[in-house]
């Protein structure tokens, strides 16, 4: 059951002043109107959700950066993957951190893309240096939140509600790396299309 | 469940019943019972005056509360009124044949069984289970005609009300019947 939290109750009033709109006499109490709209309720919300998994949605085809690498390394990779952030794993294969630009800026000490473009004129050294000396496992974002490849709408929403990044890497029980959730990607695939039945 | 819970079951569990009807409504469901109950007895006086037969029964009256004055109502649907009648009838009878020995078994076999069989088969129409007792309770005349009773009253009587509900329940705007047939 998704959602129900959000689900309005109605009140006596709500449903009496709506079968007042409703002209001829309706046989049946409040009490049984309301268990017919939370019950259909719920079964819209299924519908509406349905197919909504992690491991739908999520990219394939990802290849992590490693703990041990050094962010220079780390850095030609992201640039090349084309995503904002990678997953980082570990000796095993088990995630165990995302590396992102936001990451790389923290590690610079600077606060947004400007900033760190006016510290780069500044000082290309002190850049250079800092990215050959530090490890992805110093730099990567901890601790990791990661979704189950079964994980439903209303379990992503939860995850990515409760951190600021823009992907989740999506693992199988022991953690293993099977993809990248981006969050467009998520709000992409929530469609009114489902209204109809048949969808 | 705690018998504590039992009786608070009894209190009930909604504030309002359903709101009045407007006055329009009520003026058709007027309409709409008298000329359906004229009906009836325009033909029974017709046709069965002098006779053992007798197209009035109780249980229209109860009909005619559904179909003219709660027509969205599941019960009050052709489907209903109809076969509902129609079983219950049957039953009514097979219980006075099976056991008249016995009024109080027969009566009460042909209530509880003709609801069974109208909820088995989604004709449930609560007027019915009057026509199933009438079948047990009511005159000789009745217990003299059998299964006759099946098709004069049983069918002949709902079959009346329904043309009479579908030519005047469909005049207002308002309204439309049935929802549906089947």
């Amino acid at each position: 059951m998704m959602h129900e939290d959000d689900e309005t109750e109605l009140t006596d009033g709500d449903i009496l002043d709506a079968m007042q709109h409703i002209p001829g006499y309706l046989d049946i109490s409040t009490e049984d109107f309301r268990s017919i709209y939370h019950l259909a309720h719920r079964h819209a919300v299924e519908r509406l959700f349905r197919g909504i998994t992690a491991g739908r949605l999520m990219r394939t085809g990802i290849v992590p950066l490693q703990t041990a690498m050094t962010l220079d390394k780390a850095a030609h990779h992201l640039a090349g993957s084309g995503y904002k952030g990678l997953p980082v794993v570990d000796a095993e294969g088990i995630v165990v951190g995302m590396l992102t630009e936001t990451d790389f800026m923290k590690r610079l000490n600077a606060r947004n893309f400007m900033e760190l473009l006016l510290k780069l004129l500044d000082d290309m050294y002190e850049f250079t240096h800092r990215c050959h000396e530090t490890l992805v496992s110093d730099a990567m974002t901890q601790p990791i939140v990661t979704i189950d490849r079964n994980a439903g709408f209303t379990d992503i929403m939860k995850r990515f509600d409760s951190h600021p990044g823009r992907s989740m890497p999506v693992v199988d029980m022991d953690g293993r790396l099977l993809g990248l959730l981006l969050r467009k990607d998520f709000i992409a695939a929530y469609k009114p299309r489902n209204t109809d039945e048949s969808a | 469940m705690s018998l504590r819970e039992y009786f608070k079951k009894m209190k009930g569990s909604t504030k309002g019943s359903p709101p009045r009807v407007s006055n329009d409504e009520i003026f058709w469901s007027w309409i709409g019972a008298f000329l359906g109950i004229s009906a009836v007895a325009g033909l029974n006086r017709l046709y069965f005056d002098g006779t053992d037969l007798s197209l009035m029964i109780g249980s229209l009256g109860a009909s005619s509360v559904l179909i003219y004055g709660a027509i969205r109502s599941p019960l009050a649907q052709p489907r209903n009124l109809m076969g509902g009648h129609f079983l219950s009838a049957i039953i009514g009878v097979t219980c006075w044949k099976l056991f008249h020995a016995h009024p109080w078994l027969a009566e009460s076999m042909a209530v509880a069984t003709s609801i069974a069989v109208m909820h088995a088969t989604k004709t449930l129409h609560p007027p019915a289970a009057a026509t199933a007792l009438i079948a047990v309770a009511g005159s000789p005349a009745i217990h003299h005609a059998g299964y006759l009773y099946v098709i004069v009253p049983a069918t002949i009587s709902p079959l009346v009300l329904l043309i009479v509900a579908l030519l005047v329940n469909n005049i207002p705007a308002s309204r439309r019947y049935p929802e549906i047939w089947f």
